[in-house]
């Protein structure tokens, strides 16, 4: 959906049918382009994750050393 | 036919739903095309309708630029339905089919758009084609037109919008009712041949 989206076609679909009811496609359609449409603008926004890995609250600065500076969402993916 | 299929209103008993739909429909976006698919997920659909409505209608910004913001999205995007609807609250208020394909197309040449509509037009340009570019010094410069509930309004706005139409461009799915431009409409426009919008 996110980086080829032509290949979610009817085929497709009816591949998805086979595991999933018609609700849960919606579900899952509806909540993956909510998830695109916003975390590529949480990633223009800079901010990081209030809490380590390891629990300790942690300031903006230390966040983004341990979580990383560059989201890899912003940097596009390839489909394999 | 739309890979999954719209409920009638008929087959939806939820009243809070139908007053949602009947809002959206009352302004055009979504028409009962979308919301007949997302009804199919009731307690999505009511959350979902709200955003969108909420979103799109209500807020500090310009209405108008947010219809043109949506329309600019959903061609960038390749979504043939959001692409082809159109809010009747906007066009009401003077907007019409030059200054969306403007806003559009060619926004930054254009004499249409104010610096701060501009930098609005930009900023959905440049989320979804090089969210790179949407840095410190960008939104510097969107400060100098917006305030920061206004900008969060407008992020806001941009990611949920854009986040449908990349699902309703998976379905085939078309408008209910066709726009006598349609054809033009639902063309989409505006993507650079080297860069691909995600």
């Amino acid at each position: 959906m996110a980086t080829d989206w032509q290949q979610v076609d009817a085929a497709f679909y009816d591949q998805l049918r086979q595991y999933y009811d018609e609700e849960e496609i919606v579900e899952l359609g509806t909540f993956i382009g909510f998830n695109i449409g916003y975390h590529t603008f949480f990633g223009t926004l800079k901010f990081y994750p209030m809490f380590s890995p390891d629990g300790r609250l942690v300031s903006q600065e230390e966040s983004a050393r341990l979580y990383g500076a560059a989201p890899v969402s912003l940097g596009g993916r390839k489909v394999a | 036919m739309p890979h999954i299929i719209p409920l009638d209103q008929a087959q939806i008993d939820d009243p809070e739903l139908h007053a949602l739909m009947a809002r959206a429909e009352e302004l055009g976006v979504p028409d009962g095309v979308f919301t007949g698919i997302v009804a199919r997920v009731p307690s999505y659909a009511k959350v979902l309708l709200k955003a969108l409505l909420v979103s799109h209608g209500q807020g500090n910004v310009d209405h108008k630029l947010k219809e043109v913001i949506r329309i600019q999205l959903a061609r960038f995007a390749g979504d043939t339905y959001f692409s082809a609807l159109r809010s009747k609250r906007a066009l009401a208020a003077g907007l019409d089919e030059a200054t969306i394909d403007e806003g559009c197309n060619s926004y930054e040449q254009g004499t249409r758009f104010s610096a701060a509509e501009k930098v609005a037009l930009r900023y959905a340009d440049m989320m979804y084609l090089d969210a790179n570019q949407v840095d410190k010094a960008f939104y510097d410069e969107m400060k100098q037109h917006y305030t920061e509930a206004q900008i969060m309004e407008l992020g806001g706005f941009i990611a949920f919008h854009y986040g449908m139409q990349v699902f309703m461009r998976t379905l085939n799915a078309a408008p209910a009712t066709a726009l006598a431009t349609a054809p033009a409409a639902m063309m989409p426009a505006g993507v650079s041949p080297t860069l691909k919008p995600h």
